[in-house]
């Protein structure tokens, strides 16, 4: 059948196909222009149903805790003059007629409470209403900040120069419309203050616009430059195009495919074209290789002989090695988190795709383009002829020195697992920032000024009503608080506790011996009432449920690093047996606890996922070669290359974070595809020529070659993002590029050793 | 039998008169008249505030009141009755009529002190609830400006509606609507306007009646609207000019309890 048709025909199929891909590709780039929506909103990405955010949520909603942005107003000669204090005042009334940000949840030195002892009793006062203007009235009112602990160090700095305004805003509200709309209003007051605007939301919206905005601008450089280095490898213009055009597709095809299904692009979404550049690539490099070689072995075959060699040979291999590949990524449908899910499952369309395209879509490209693949010319076949001499050193050199080789490899993975023990997992979201960015320094300039920009909720919950004014569990909040304020990261702590012992020195004419919780439970509840009677209680309300049952602790920290907040929570831990011992719950809430746990999910999702799929991908490759040791020997480059890069995460002091523990996927799509075309390879060299020296070098220069080809170009390709302005895609950039390398060496190296060693395909020849 | 008749017929016209000749009422002399309504000398009772938040958790308060009006002051104390904690705590306040700050006073028996209380101005919240202590006294007439906006039947009484606008522009509400009753100038409801003009808060009278010939309400809700915070507060055992003495209002009755 297939000879009779002829190449016109051929070419009129073939032009019908590419119009019908680049039909569905057209219909998906509209979706995508239509449909395509970046999620923001970070509540979004985690799971909604995990108990860890169930509770978080509800807490949230006992105290209305909320992430606030921090507006931070700075005068070198100290803020008690009456145009500062005017500023925030305005800044404070303006915040309120903002849209997102809560009117009646806006601390300042404006709004803030002072609760005063007076000669006969107590009083809940503003600080002032109108700006005091005479020296007298300002010194009076620095000398009642002074002497109260609850603002002092927490809303003005003890060197008095700075003054805090904190806007609670909604979770959803966060955009960087709105983060440009704060700074432009609070540069708006700037002179001769200097205004900083800090705060989660601001950190957290910034990145999740920035790494995609950034990779916006650096995705193109990397395909310039595999353009480049693909024709450098290839030679060949038409085959650049066409190996380029599969990734490109099959990355439009995976994102049309989203957008069609209304699935957001989420933060992680940008790894899915990392994912298929780097795997799509191959397939096209190892067809073109192929065909490569046949025509240079038989230099008058025809365009449909060449195609139909390339299939016949490589549709096996490159269905092997696309079908464990999506078999790898879909495991990633057992993550708990469902950006990663999407992740796992659009990348594993995109491999199929990949796959599909490689072997449909090239060849009539191939069929449909004018001219003709001019097979070798004498300068080609005289450079084949140098790679094959070079693989055959290369192959000897491996066995030659099989015991460096071996040794090598034993030390590397011994100094891997020394590694991967120091890796350490970073949920911080400002350690993704270059140092000296604006947003560091202003987090930084806070922190040194205040509590903390970070903070870690700690909820206490008890059956009965009324028991968080007891006074045992107000001693012992009291005293955790003290125990974590021990740790340099920790700047402050607030709960009811230190309302009650204001309160009880107030009522002490202010002395200091009485800066402590009473002993007496009746005395707490009537220093509460009096204070609701004296002012607002709304304050209140955010340490306290109205029946006392459930309290909430806030501790400021002045980092996000996760390191620094488990060392937190390991302090606030030793305190739940005693609380327990009292008949109260401890729990934790708030979106630096959530940013910690959704780390913690990503990462040993990631990790099971990972372990998983090498069992599932030794298991195929077994089947597949019907050798289970040729499973195992398949699984050598993906077990050393995750080891590998895991392990130099941990020696390079690179916090494994949501991206770079997604980089490992690529140990698994590349480490399988290389093992996959090198031993099918060996398998049909080694039935064809029956001897195991022409095997070796046969393989090592058909397989050898396209495998350095694709580890080359996606290497080039990926150390562009070195050059990126955003830390994490740097990080990716070389991670990717490692991970390139240490597949292609373990394959060609040891795993090739090992099958040699084996004596697989050559058992009754030998002996 | 005519005569009666006749005599029904007439009480009728006058009836109907009058109803059109405080038609004509102008704003000003309605809310006069809700002030001028007779409370009687002393009204004493029990009171439970309810609060509810917006997540709907409910805070109760049970006290004890007794209100007084003496030589144009008019004296109130109250004792909690519950939560137990806080039980025999008392409060006091005295309230004139000639502008003076209010003069209050609080009761703390852990503490065995009576200390007194200096609100920084009447905007204050009263106990948490969404009172402010100017919500719960009676204001003045002559403070603000009032205009009869129209007359509507609401929850099947006759009303009039009644806008006031503070005559001080820095008061805490741009301004006030009142729906006034006609047969008993009681008001029925009343919302308040922020000072931006937006609607903040509504009472609502939700019961009322009469005990010895004084009207009294018997059950209040104030809504904050913008921060869906509500206070009930439903009044019981209600006794009219029962003749307290003075001496229930002085610092030595806080500490004695109810």
């Amino acid at each position: 059948m297939k000879k009779q048709i002829t190449e016109k025909q051929l070419r009129v199929y073939a032009w019908e196909f590419i119009l019908l891909v680049l039909i569905i590709s057209g219909w998906f780039v509209s979706e995508i222009y239509q449909n395509s929506r970046m999620e923001t909103n970070l509540d979004k990405y985690m799971p909604q149903d995990h108990p860890a955010f169930i509770y978080s949520d509800m807490a949230e909603e006992w105290f209305n805790i909320r992430d606030g942005i921090l507006i931070a107003i700075e005068h070198p000669d100290g803020i008690y003059n009456s145009g500062t204090l005017d500023k925030i005042r305005e800044i404070t009334l303006a915040l309120q007629e903002i849209p997102g940000i809560e009117a009646n949840d806006i601390t300042s030195l404006y709004t803030a409470d002072n609760i005063v002892g007076t000669e006969d009793g107590l009083d809940v006062k503003a600080f002032y209403k109108r700006t005091p203007q005479s020296r007298d009235k300002l010194d009076e009112l620095q000398r009642l900040v002074r002497t109260n602990d609850m603002v002092q160090g927490r809303i003005v700095s003890q060197d008095e120069t700075v003054s805090l305004i904190v806007a609670s805003i909604a979770d959803s509200i966060f955009s960087m419309e709105f983060y440009n709309q704060i700074l432009d209003f609070a540069n708006g007051y700037k002179g001769p203050e200097n205004i900083y605007v800090a705060g989660r939301p601001i950190v957290e919206g910034t990145m999740a616009f920035l790494g995609p905005k950034d990779m916006k601008t650096m995705v193109p450089l990397v395909i310039v430059v595999i353009i480049v280095v693909l024709y450098i490898a290839l030679r060949s213009i038409r085959q650049t195009v066409a190996t380029l055009s599969v990734v490109l597709l099959s990355t439009i095809w995976a994102f049309g495919l989203m957008a069609a299904l209304n699935i957001p692009i989420y933060a992680v979404s940008i790894m899915i074209p990392v994912m298929l550049i780097a795997i799509g690539v191959a397939y096209g490099i190892h067809l073109y290789n192929n065909m490569q070689l046949y025509a240079g072995k038989n230099p008058d075959a025809g365009l449909k002989e060449l195609i139909w060699d390339m299939f016949r040979k490589m549709w096996k291999p490159v269905f092997m090695s696309a079908f464990t590949t999506i078999v790898g990524f879909l495991s990633l449908l057992t993550s708990d988190v469902y950006p990663i899910k999407y992740f796992g499952l659009f990348t594993a369309f995109g491999v199929l795709m990949a796959f599909v395209f490689s072997l449909f879509f090239i060849p009539a490209f191939e069929f449909a383009m004018p001219g003709r693949y001019k097979g070798t010319g004498k300068n080609k076949e005289r450079s084949q002829k140098k790679t094959e001499r070079f693989a055959q050193k290369f192959a000897d050199a491996v066995l030659k020195h099989k015991a460096f080789v071996i040794s090598t490899t034993i030390v590397l993975l011994i100094v891997a697992v020394i590694g991967i023990q120091k890796v350490w997992i970073n949920s911080s979201f400002l350690e993704n920032f270059e140092r000296n960015s604006e947003i560091v320094r202003t987090d930084a300039f806070v922190n040194t000024h205040f509590g903390g920009t970070s903070t870690i909720n700690v909820v206490l919950e008890s059956e009965e009503n009324g028991s968080m004014i007891r006074p045992e569990v107000e001693k012992l909040m009291v005293q955790m608080q003290a125990d974590a304020e021990t740790l340099a990261v920790v700047g402050n702590s607030h709960s009811i506790t230190n309302f009650i012992r204001r309160m009880n020195q107030v009522m002490h004419s202010d002395d200091k011996a009485f800066d402590v919780i009473p002993d007496d439970q009746e005395l707490i509840a009537q220093y509460l009432l009096l204070y609701e009677m004296s002012g607002d209680p709304d304050n209140l309300w955010k340490t306290v449920d109205y029946d006392y049952r459930k309290a909430n602790i806030v501790v400021q920290i002045k980092s996000d690093n996760s390191k620094d907040l488990k060392q937190v929570i390991e302090i606030l831990e030793k305190y739940r047996q005693p609380f327990d011992e009292l008949n109260v719950q401890m729990n934790y809430a708030g979106s630096g606890y959530k940013a910690l746990v959704f780390t913690d999910l990503i990462l040993k999702g990631q990790i099971k996922s990972l372990l998983m799929s090498v069992v599932i991908i030794i298991l195929l490759l077994a089947l597949m070669f019907r050798k289970l040791s040729l499973g195992f020997i398949g699984s050598i480059p993906i077990v050393l290359t995750a080891t590998l890069s895991f392990g130099l995460m941990g020696l390079l002091n690179i916090p494994l974070s949501t991206t770079t523990a997604l980089v490992s996927s690529i140990a698994v799509g590349i480490g399988v595809d290389y093992a996959v075309h090198f031993i099918e390879r060996y398998r049909v060299n080694a039935l064809r020529t029956g001897s195991k020296a022409q095997t070796v070098i046969e393989t090592m220069h058909q397989s050898g070659r396209a495998i350095s080809f694709n580890a080359f170009v996606v290497i080039m390709g990926f150390m562009v993002l070195l050059f990126s302005a955003f830390p994490p895609n740097r990080s990716l950039g070389a991670l990717v590029s490692l991970n390139m390398f240490f597949s292609f060496i373990a394959t060609v190296t040891i795993m090739y050793l090992v099958i040699y060693r084996s004596n697989i395909y050559f058992k009754k020849k030998q002996k | 039998m005519k005569t009666i008749q006749f005599l029904l017929l007439s009480v009728l016209v006058i009836l109907t008169g009058t109803i059109q000749v405080s038609a004509q009422m102008s704003g000003k002399e309605i809310m006069e008249a809700v002030y001028h309504n007779p409370t009687g000398d002393d009204v004493q009772g029990q009171l439970e505030m309810r609060l509810i938040n917006k997540q709907g958790n409910t805070r109760v308060r049970e006290l004890q009141r007794y209100i007084k009006t003496e030589n144009n002051v008019e004296k109130t104390i109250m004792f909690f009755l519950n939560p137990a904690d806080v039980r025999n705590t008392s409060f006091m306040n005295w309230s004139y009529s000639d502008g003076r700050d209010d003069d209050q006073w609080i009761y703390l028996p852990a503490l065995k002190r009576i200390k007194r209380i200096s609100s920084d101005s009447k905007s204050d919240y009263f106990m948490g609830s969404d009172f402010t202590y100017d919500d719960m006294g009676d204001r003045h007439p002559d403070d603000d400006k009032h205009t009869l906006v129209k007359e509507e039947v609401l929850e099947g009484q006759n009303c009039y509606v009644v806008e006031s606008v503070s005559k001080d522009p820095s008061y805490m509400y741009s301004k006030t609507i009142t729906w006034v009753m006609k047969d008993n100038y009681l008001g029925l409801k009343r919302e308040f306007y922020d000072e931006d003009g937006r609607l903040l808060k509504i009472l609502r009278i939700k019961d009322f009646k009469k005990i010895s010939g004084y009207w009294v309400i018997l059950h209040t809700e104030m809504h904050n609207i913008q921060k869906d915070h509500r206070t009930e507060i439903i009044f019981s055992e209600i006794l009219i000019n029962k003749g307290i003495p003075a001496s229930k209002f002085t610092e030595r009755s806080m500490t004695m309890g109810k």
